[in-house]
């Protein structure tokens, strides 16, 4: 499949930076504000809305997922699916050392993504929205990278 | 309260998935990249995204396509306030910056943001499957266990 069209990073950025403003522009998903793509938030959304309805919670999910779950992670994990499936790139890759070090730094990550509301693709979109609060989160977000990556330096070292 | 913001995500999600998949997009991998290694493919992505958002906000702002959210100077400390729901303002922004440095630092010892993994996961690898049982695990814990306890020590 050579000479196929490949969209690099550049792409993806300038796709999902008009899409997440397009939905909330269009086609009503703006409770919060810069609320077009967050992985942990939309989850949050897509399994309260579950639990709510099938166990009968009250856990708080954004009103413009009172009538139908947002469905933002189940798209990408199929629109993933459906690219890694067309180029030959879906395969299972055995888990690497330890499992429940991948497991806890999943739950870790999306209890802080919503205690800061939003994952990284949030902040950063909030970041360009303009609210305060990303001013303070994007910079710790970015920090927190910089010293994860030299910890790993050092382990590597 | 209609179905559009569900089938709308879904689309999109579909669309940023598959485009993802193919860039290999994550939005801490940048900044790890140049710092490992001097590449900045990731964050030439990560700079796409913001300057394109950037634009469009402004853009559909002006159009007085956006909601109330921007009248109000684009403050949407309600925006976190339903999530966090019960915190202080000045408390609001310290636990922002803890979280968010958390969220950073996590992130790279997982290897990937969350809309990465779910892009690695999706593509069969064993432990982003394991990371996104951890993060629903996580979101529900979250849900019912740590807004609960945390709304009873506020009240008092």
């Amino acid at each position: 499949m050579t000479g196929r069209f490949r969209p690099n990073a550049v792409h993806y950025g300038v796709v999902a930076g008009l899409g997440a403003v397009a939905v909330e522009a269009f086609f009503g998903v703006r409770q919060p504000s810069a609320y077009g793509v967050c992985m942990a938030c939309h989850g949050q959304d897509l399994v309260g809305w579950f639990t709510n309805h099938l166990v009968g919670t009250h856990l708080a999910i954004s009103p413009d997922a009172s009538a139908a779950p947002l469905l933002t992670t189940v798209g990408v994990f199929l629109g993933a699916g459906a690219a890694a499936a067309r180029n030959g790139e879906l395969r299972w890759r055995r888990v690497m050392g330890s499992p429940l070090a991948s497991l806890l730094l999943g739950a870790l990550i999306a209890v802080f993504a919503l205690i800061v509301a939003g994952c990284p693709t949030r902040l950063w979109l909030r970041l360009a929205y303009g609210d305060p609060a990303a001013v303070a989160a994007v910079p710790a977000l970015v920090l927190g990278v910089v010293a994860g990556t030299a910890v790993l330096r050092r382990r590597a070292a | 309260m209609t179905a559009e913001p569900a089938i709308a995500t879904l689309v999109l999600g579909l669309l940023i998935g598959y485009v993802g998949q193919r860039s290999r997009m994550c939005f801490i991998g940048g900044v790890r990249d140049f710092m490992l290694v001097r590449d900045g493919e990731l964050l030439k992505g990560l700079l796409a995204f913001f300057v394109t958002a950037w634009t469009a906000f402004a853009v559909a702002g002006l159009m007085g396509l956006l909601g109330d959210g921007w009248s109000r100077g684009g403050l949407s400390v309600a925006a976190a306030g339903w999530t966090v729901g019960l915190l202080a303002q000045g408390w609001m922004l310290a636990i922002a910056v803890v979280a968010g440095f958390a969220v950073g630092l996590f992130s790279v010892f997982a290897n990937g943001c969350p809309f990465r993994q779910h892009v690695l996961a999706a593509q069969g690898d064993g432990n982003a499957a394991l990371y996104l049982a951890g993060f629903y695990g996580g979101i529900l814990i979250y849900g019912l266990v740590l807004v609960r306890l945390a709304s009873r020590l506020l009240t008092g």
